[in-house]
């Protein structure tokens, strides 16, 4: 991202303004109905650390929560439990290849060059394929995480918990301490 | 023999012959050194060095690597001259380093002021070369000469005041006495120039504005006083008819560059070719590719020189892959213009017409609600460096193919401050890529395609070797057969490539060289 530092204070302080209230609706005015307590033990029954991770718990094969409540409003949140395929962070593409020896692998896709593609496989390994060893190579349109049909009770308080969480340390704070980029 | 004369011959035979304008116009002849920002002057970016061939190039192998220090966008183009390299670095930097085994032998950083502001970065494309100076643009728009056997300062002029919105990062051109500079800064509401400076004294020679004044020829094309900040920077390095003494160069967009109304009129000399005598830099004849363009499509890539054979005559013609994705073909003595073919997706224009002048597509242009428009505001094309291969008669160059969305809005004009009309977004939900295409300059044919997995900022280099290298937006420097397209070598060097490679011999090695990274990456067989 280039400077922008020949903006003129006035202008500067108006966009300041404009960018922090982009997630207001995240935490600032709307308030979830459910239960937050009640939706952590729907966080877990449900297996969401199979791919998530809120603090150090949890695995990194889907996006971190730990501060997910301080970025995304109530609407988004739901719609990544009920449609996640309707706004794929470009970071958790999903991508399908098989082999020439006709493995199949699928997993989230962290590089794509012209030559190469880099994967995180289910099983959060990373594996590296030159595309002249690939029979076929799929980029997903859908979510590699599933829609979750929950009982509506269940869902606010999921959402409800979701928006709890919102850092403390926050999750990029201890990756940094840990030399993490 | 007398001491004091083996001495002097002793000398004489140590020390490399100086550059000459005269072994410039012959560069073709020492393919073993780099001379010029383009190799040659007609930019043909060809050498006749081929140790390194179809047959080998799968053995290339980084041979030494100098590292700078420095980040942000390396675009030097190095030049070589009998065994030295001269490369120019972002923030006002230059060294000399060996060109067998890549040791430094002189750095020179230039004092840059205090709080300065910069237009348009830090970065820096090369320096141009005459005698035992050399030549450089800094940051703030001043042109500097440096003795090439130490580094040290010899002149130092300004072009234009950078608290004005004036910046450089342009390779010069050196031809015949005089060293010849563009401006960038087209964004921040300057009126744009071409300088020459007389190479011994940094005295300027001549002035060419860009954009003619009111009672000038041309001055008509810009809505009352608009053309006093109508951009047209001349930001990318011209090439040079040494037969005809004709300069060729590209000019960049006019500003507000998204918002037309504040400068109705085909605003001359903006995305245009101008041509001019270079010892006076009075212009001898124009071409504008996009009259009152609102994309942003600078026409400063690059206006190669070729003799071809042209629908059945032999013809003297300045190319270009223009940003508004159209080759165009012109006889570059006259500006005749002969041919336009799209090279890449377009949705702004039904066709070009006999003239040269585009028949717009209705909508085409930049609205507060915004418009989706192909290419990109970067463009098809943009300042990266294509080649040619006499041997194939083919014209290798990278391909943007990426469309984005243009708002428009009229803008405050402050001095010094961006000057842009609104702004462009990514079109977000579609796939970028890229090419590396060779087409025949002589029909606008595509002979082959290879398919980079996102839109390229580097350019190309061909070889009697049958290679065309070029580098990928992904960090691939790559090897490719001229005939058939075919990838024969890649490495991949971890920073995207945003210059062109060069390459030359020394003790008797074929090397090919490029600045990526924070460093200068030279690779040969083993």
């Amino acid at each position: 991202m280039p400077a922008f530092s020949s903006l003129e204070a006035d202008d500067l302080n108006a966009l300041v303004v404009f960018v922090h209230d982009l997630h207001a609706g995240a935490s600032g005015t709307e308030r979830p109905t459910g239960d937050p307590s009640a939706g952590r033990k729907v966080y877990e029954a449900s297996g969401c650390s199979g791919c998530h991770r809120i603090g150090r718990a949890g695995n990194v094969f889907g996006p971190d929560l730990t501060r997910v409540g301080a970025s995304r409003s109530l609407a988004y949140l739901k719609q990544s439990l009920v449609d996640p395929s309707a706004d794929i962070p470009d970071e958790f593409i999903g991508i399908s290849v098989v082999t020439k020896t006709g493995k199949h692998i699928t997993g989230v896709r962290i590089n794509e060059d012209t030559f190469t593609v880099q994967i995180r496989d289910q099983s959060q390994e990373f594996r590296n394929f030159e595309k002249s060893d690939l029979e076929s190579e799929t980029v997903m349109k859908r979510s590699l995480m599933p829609p979750y049909r929950l009982p509506d009770r269940d869902l606010e308080n999921l959402i409800a918990y979701l928006a709890s969480l919102k850092g403390g340390p926050a999750s990029g704070e201890v990756k940094q301490r840990e030399g993490i980029r | 023999m007398s001491r004091i004369l083996i001495c002097l011959l002793a000398a004489a035979a140590a020390l490399p012959a100086q550059i000459t304008y005269e072994r410039i116009v012959n560069a073709g002849k020492e393919p073993q050194n780099w001379l010029t920002y383009w190799g040659d002057y007609g930019a043909l970016r060809y050498r006749t060095l081929d140790q390194i061939n179809t047959t080998n190039a799968k053995h290339l192998r980084l041979d030494w690597m100098f590292q700078t220090g420095q980040s942000g966008n390396f675009e030097t183009v190095p030049l070589v001259v009998d065994g030295i390299m001269y490369i120019t670095v972002q923030g006002a930097q230059a060294y000399a380093l060996d060109a067998r085994s890549g040791r430094p032998l002189w750095h020179y950083t230039y004092p840059m002021p205090d709080n300065i502001k910069l237009c348009c970065g830090t970065i820096n494309r090369g320096f141009a070369m005459l005698g035992d100076s050399l030549f450089m643009v800094t940051p703030h728009a001043h042109l500097i000469a440096l003795d090439r056997r130490d580094g040290s300062l010899i002149w130092d002029s300004e072009i234009a005041p950078s608290d004005k919105g004036y910046g450089a990062t342009i390779a010069p051109l050196v031809v015949k006495d005089k060293v010849i500079v563009g401006v960038s800064g087209g964004e921040f509401g300057i009126r744009g120039l071409i300088d020459a400076f007389e190479a011994k004294t940094g005295k300027r020679a001549w002035r060419f504005w860009t954009i003619p004044s009111k009672d000038e020829p041309g001055g008509d094309t810009w809505m009352a006083d608009s053309w006093q900040r109508g951009g047209a920077p001349a930001w990318m390095t011209g090439t040079y008819d040494p037969e005809l003494n004709l300069l060729y160069w590209g000019i960049g967009n006019p500003g507000p560059d998204l918002y037309g109304g504040a400068r109705l009129g085909d605003n001359l000399y903006a995305c245009s070719l101008v041509v001019l005598d270079p010892d006076t830099g009075k212009l001898r004849w124009h071409f504008q590719y996009t009259p009152h363009d609102v994309h942003d499509w600078d026409a400063a890539e690059t206006p190669m020189l070729l003799d071809i054979n042209f629908r059945g005559q032999h013809r003297k013609v300045v190319v270009q892959a223009n940003r508004n994705g159209f080759f165009y073909v012109l006889d570059r003595k006259t500006g005749e213009f002969l041919m336009a073919k799209p090279f890449a997706r377009q949705t702004w224009a039904k066709e070009i017409d006999d003239k040269g002048r585009p028949v717009l597509m209705p909508d085409a242009v930049p609205t507060p609600n915004g418009t989706h428009t192909c290419p990109g505001l970067a463009g098809a094309a943009n300042w990266m460096a294509p080649s040619y291969n006499p041997e194939t008669k083919w014209f290798y160059f990278p391909v943007r193919e990426q469309c984005d969305v243009y708002y428009s809005m009229p803008p405050s004009f402050q001095e010094g401050k961006p000057y842009w009309g609104s702004v462009f977004r990514g079109a977000t939900d579609e796939q970028e890529w890229g090419l590396l295409k060779a087409l025949d300059p002589s029909t606008g044919e595509t002979k082959w395609d290879f398919r980079y997995q996102h839109a390229p900022w580097a350019g190309t280099m061909a070889t009697s070797g049958g290679l065309i290298f070029a580098g990928d937006q992904d960090g691939y420097l790559m090897a490719f057969d001229a005939k058939t397209g075919k990838n024969l070598w890649r490495i991949y060097t971890g920073a995207a490539i945003v210059t062109a490679p060069i390459t030359y011999m020394t003790a008797g090695k074929q090397f090919v060289s490029l600045a990526v990274g924070g460093a200068l990456m030279t690779f040969a067989l083993p």
